[in-house]
């Protein structure tokens, strides 16, 4: 079958004896259109074009996108199974490894009951595995303990959807229509190096004229292009959020009628922001007052716009609140569910929005459904063929499942597309929890950080050795194909978690040919759901470039636009948010003066596993480094390029100092794609948003130190 | 081709997508040939492409004792043959904006050739190609000068008009490279 996909009329360069697959990028939920060049010959991958007709992103990708195919047939690949003897991993048939895994696996429920297994998910792979490692874990292993990387990404957006609409869609309108919005409102993203293929759209609908306001500590790639930048204290969106609002609500921008007819709580929210005057706003935010102002009437005044916001936003305690209140904003002015205008999140992950949907989530099931609703869970052991009953009940969230380990609830892990001893906070503890299983298994296809703790790690097969679908961070559900067969021994990770099921006496539930099998179950199991998929079929992603859920019905097109008549919740009306501001959990103090903030850069991905073996990626950024701004530096007598000591009470890290002044002179930001002792995950803190639990990765105070000689 | 490369630094978000992608076009080796700086990382993070600008006489091969720098009909400057450069490295003196680079492994010069193979297909070269942010651009001639006169365009509507003496204000960051031949 032709897996090229070109539209009338655009023209590729396919080279003799060359043939293009159309798929989409691995990385970013941005999930750029591309054509990865195979050779007919040996089937090997040698390159990358453009997928110039791809609806999104028009065939235009990041550096990392450009050198994503490197990572297929890159001599670090793990080949086949290891198993580690004597702290040292030798290679192993699959044999062996399945009869290690199923006897550690029986040995460890049978002493200490199902629950000694958790499993640890990620979303950067397709809906069909997403989906099967929340069935893996309930029905192939039994077990409640089961969340995933995500949780670190999406958990406070989800929340905070969840709480004012009712629903947690990222976006509620296509992307494609942001080149009409006339105002974009940003808190805590850098889009421009983070997902910067969206920035097209930006420029699109500022070259009509559109304004654009950033609200960042750092004056980033992305601020540098705003009208008004908000260079607020890291942690004090609330409080920024309830300032806006106070003026809109001063100023008579609120659409009344809208708000009358769509929203709850406006008395309320009107009593909260009383006290939020610029005055008060700026002192707690240090942006000063007539920047608030500024924004405030170019928001205030603007038909059509979009408020949107990132982990910046999102990676605090008050994630919740924060996304609540920033999604508020919106519904004040009255845009949510109109054309070019609404509130989205920018999704990190490839599948950071797909693969929250079914089921990874230690309360979820597919399609949004919940454990503790007694009708989601029958609906889905229908769909299992388990009997309600044996449903594990609602497990804990990621960074809680290390305190499990510390006290020998969990004692063994299956790790599968992630790599937590570098994206989780406090690493020092979260490696020191898996150091103290009895047993840990990771799936991947480099030797993560997290792989190199295991005792056994099992080859996966890479994003072009598998199909599937991704959902990207517009609510689109798009197709992923299979460009070449698994490299040696690697298997995709759905025949992996097949094939320990089935050791375990689970066969019968995990019987699949191929990932469509695994769709189709999926569209069934989240039918009727929030984020319901049942309308979804990868021809129709073929025919009409993706799908948007909810697609409830065979025959329907798929929903681009969302809460256009009424919202998700109970009574079908947005819930404005009443939050006051609570501030970080770690405040500024003696020993620790200064902020913490970090984030990434355009040259990596996630924990790097992938990006830091990209030989053009690494010539551009091949260590962490501190940025801080020439009054600081100069305070502290530290030079450019100087290395210096950070330290907070959990760890610390020598990194070297890049000097900008595009950035507060109080606040340092450090990259967080490097592992041990290049991770500034040794010092985040793991304070968690009492809803979401999301750990308070963007702020915390730190102590700053010039080295002696 | 009648088309032009189009650049707009002001837009430019120093992802370097451009050099990764340079590196990807059958003829290029897997070295890329253009250039992302920083204007001034310490003042801010605006950053800017460079890339051979294609020149009309092109001192490069003007200075090339060897003959080795080709200009097709199109009017591309073509990287150095390898066979005809003698690794002189009078056109990376000769060039004005620093654009013919050199390695010194073959000792032979490589530079930019506009994605020759692509190009002359009509097909845009890897850099405009993928740019996030359009600050490359493979465009039509006439798209070129509607785009300069809508940005002055734009400037009015906002208010601001231009002065003796800061005219070019409004319209720096526009930076055409093309070659003028029809075919
Ligand atoms: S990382 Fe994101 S922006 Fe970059 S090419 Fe991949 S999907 Fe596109
Ligand atoms: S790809 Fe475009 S935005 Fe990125 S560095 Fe090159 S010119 Fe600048
Ligand atoms: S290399 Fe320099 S001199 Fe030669 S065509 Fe390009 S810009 Fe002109």
């Amino acid at each position: 079958m032709n897996q090229y996909l070109v539209k009338e009329g655009v023209k590729n360069q396919i080279r003799k004896g060359e043939k293009l697959v159309s798929t989409h990028c691995c990385y970013c939920g941005m999930q750029c259109g591309m054509h990865i060049r195979v050779d007919e010959k040996n089937n090997k991958v040698v390159g990358v074009e453009p997928r110039y007709d791809w609806v999104l992103t028009k065939g235009k990708m990041c550096p990392k996108g450009v050198t994503a195919y490197q990572t297929i047939d890159h001599p670090d690949r793990i080949k086949t199974p290891l198993i580690k003897k004597n702290g040292q991993f030798v290679e192993a048939t699959w044999e062996e490894a399945l009869d290690l895994i199923e006897s550690k696996y029986r040995g460890l429920q049978e002493n200490y009951g199902k629950d000694a297994i958790g499993v640890y998910g990620g979303v950067s792979m397709t809906n069909e595995k997403c989906y099967l490692v929340g069935k893996y874990a309930r029905v192939g292993l039994g077990t409640r303990y089961i969340d995933y990387n995500g949780r670190y990404c999406m958990s406070s957006a989800a929340g905070g959807f969840n709480k004012t609409l009712g629903m947690d869609r990222g976006s509620t309108l296509p992307w494609t229509e942001l080149e009409h919005s006339d105002t974009f409102f940003m808190a805590g993203s850098n889009t421009a190096e983070c997902h910067p293929t969206s920035i097209q759209w930006f420029w699109k609908a500022k070259d009509k004229g559109a304004k654009f306001i950033v609200a960042d500590p750092r004056e980033t790639t992305t601020a540098r292009l705003a009208d008004v930048h908000l260079d607020l204290l890291p942690g004090t969106d609330a409080a920024l959020a309830n300032g806006i609002m106070h003026l809109l609500i001063k100023h008579d921008y609120v659409d009344h009628e809208y708000v009358r007819e769509r929203c709850n709580n406006f008395e309320e929210l009107k009593e909260m922001t009383a006290k939020f005057t610029p005055e008060y706003t700026a002192k707690i935010t240090r942006v000063a007052e007539e920047k608030i102002i500024k924004a405030a009437h170019i928001f205030g005044k603007s038909p059509r716009s979009v408020v949107m916001f990132a982990r910046g936003a999102e990676q605090q305690t008050a994630g919740v609140d924060n996304v609540s209140l920033y999604t508020s904003m919106a519904l004040l002015r009255g845009q949510i569910g109109k054309f070019a205008s609404g509130v989205a999140t920018f999704t990190g992950q490839g599948n950071g929005q797909g693969g929250r949907e079914h089921g990874q989530k230690a309360d979820a099931l597919p399609g949004y459904r919940k454990i503790a609703n007694p009708q989601d869970v029958e609906h889905v052991a229908g769909v299992w063929g388990i009997k309600p009953e044996e449903m594990p009940k609602e497990g804990v969230s990621a960074y809680e499942m290390f305190h499990l380990m510390q006290n020998k609830t969990i004692r063994a892990l299956h790790v599968i597309c992630s790599n937590p001893v570098v994206s989780s906070p406090n690493i020092n503890y979260v490696q020191d929890s898996l150091e103290k299983l009895d047993f840990l298994v990771v799936n991947d296809f480099f030797m993560s950080e997290t792989a190199e703790l295991a005792d056994v790690v099992l080859p996966a097969a890479t994003w072009a050795e598998d199909e599937g679908t991704t959902t990207n961070i517009e609510g689109r559900v798009i197709r992923i194909r299979k460009v070449v067969e698994p490299l040696g021994e690697s298997k995709t990770d759905w025949e992996i978690m097949s094939l320990i099921a089935e050791r375990l006496g689970k066969g019968k539930y995990f019987d699949y040919n191929e990932p469509r099998e695994i769709f189709d179950e999926l569209r069934l199991a989240s039918k009727g759901g929030k984020a319901d998929y049942f309308g979804v079929t990868y021809e129709k992603i073929d025919e009409q470039d993706g799908v948007f859920w909810p697609a409830p019905t065979e025959d329907h097109k798929g929903t681009p636009s969302v809460f256009q008549e009424r919202f998700a919740t109970e009574d079908g009306k947005a819930n404005l948010a009443v939050c006051d501001f609570k501030g970080p959990s770690e405040v500024q103090s003696k020993d620790y003066p200064l902020w913490l903030t970090t984030g990434r850069v355009v040259y990596h991905y996630l924990t790097g596993n992938q990006t830091r073996r990209v030989d053009f990626l690494m010539e551009q950024c091949s260590e962490p480094f501190v940025e801080m701004h020439p009054e600081l530096a100069s305070r502290y007598q530290v030079e450019n390029g100087e290395k210096v000591k950070l330290s907070t009470p959990r760890g610390e890290m020598i990194t070297p100092v890049k000097i900008t002044k595009a950035i507060r002179k109080d606040t340092m930001f450090v990259p967080y794609h490097w592992g041990k002792k290049l991770s500034v995950n040794q010092l985040t803190s793991p304070a968690l948003d009492p809803y979401s639990r999301m750990p308070e990765f963007k702020v915390c105070a730190v102590k700053l130190e010039k080295l002696t000689k | 081709m009648n088309k032009i490369m189009y650049l707009e630094f002001e837009r430019c978000i120093g992802c370097r997508a451009c050099q990764a992608a340079c590196r990807e076009c059958g003829d290029h080796d897997a070295k890329e040939r253009n250039f992302v700086e920083y204007v001034d990382f310490t003042e801010s993070r605006q950053t800017f492409p460079m890339l051979c600008m294609q020149c009309k006489d092109p001192a490069c091969a003007r200075v090339c004792p060897a003959n080795a720098i080709q200009i097709t009909e199109e009017g591309v400057v073509l990287s150095a043959m390898e066979e005809k450069c003698i690794g002189c490295r009078n056109c990376t003196f000769g060039c004005p904006f620093g654009i013919p680079k050199f390695d010194f492994e073959t000792n032979k010069m490589y530079k930019c050739d506009m994605c020759y193979d692509r190009t002359r297909n009509d097909i845009a070269p890897m850099c405009a190609s993928v740019c996030p942010s359009d600050a490359i651009r493979f465009i039509d001639f006439e798209e070129m000068q509607q785009l300069r006169r809508k940005r002055t365009q734009m400037n009015l509507v906002e208010g601001k008009k231009p002065q003796e003496g800061n005219k070019w204000d409004y319209v720096p960051e526009f930076f055409g490279v093309y070659t003028d031949s029809q075919s």
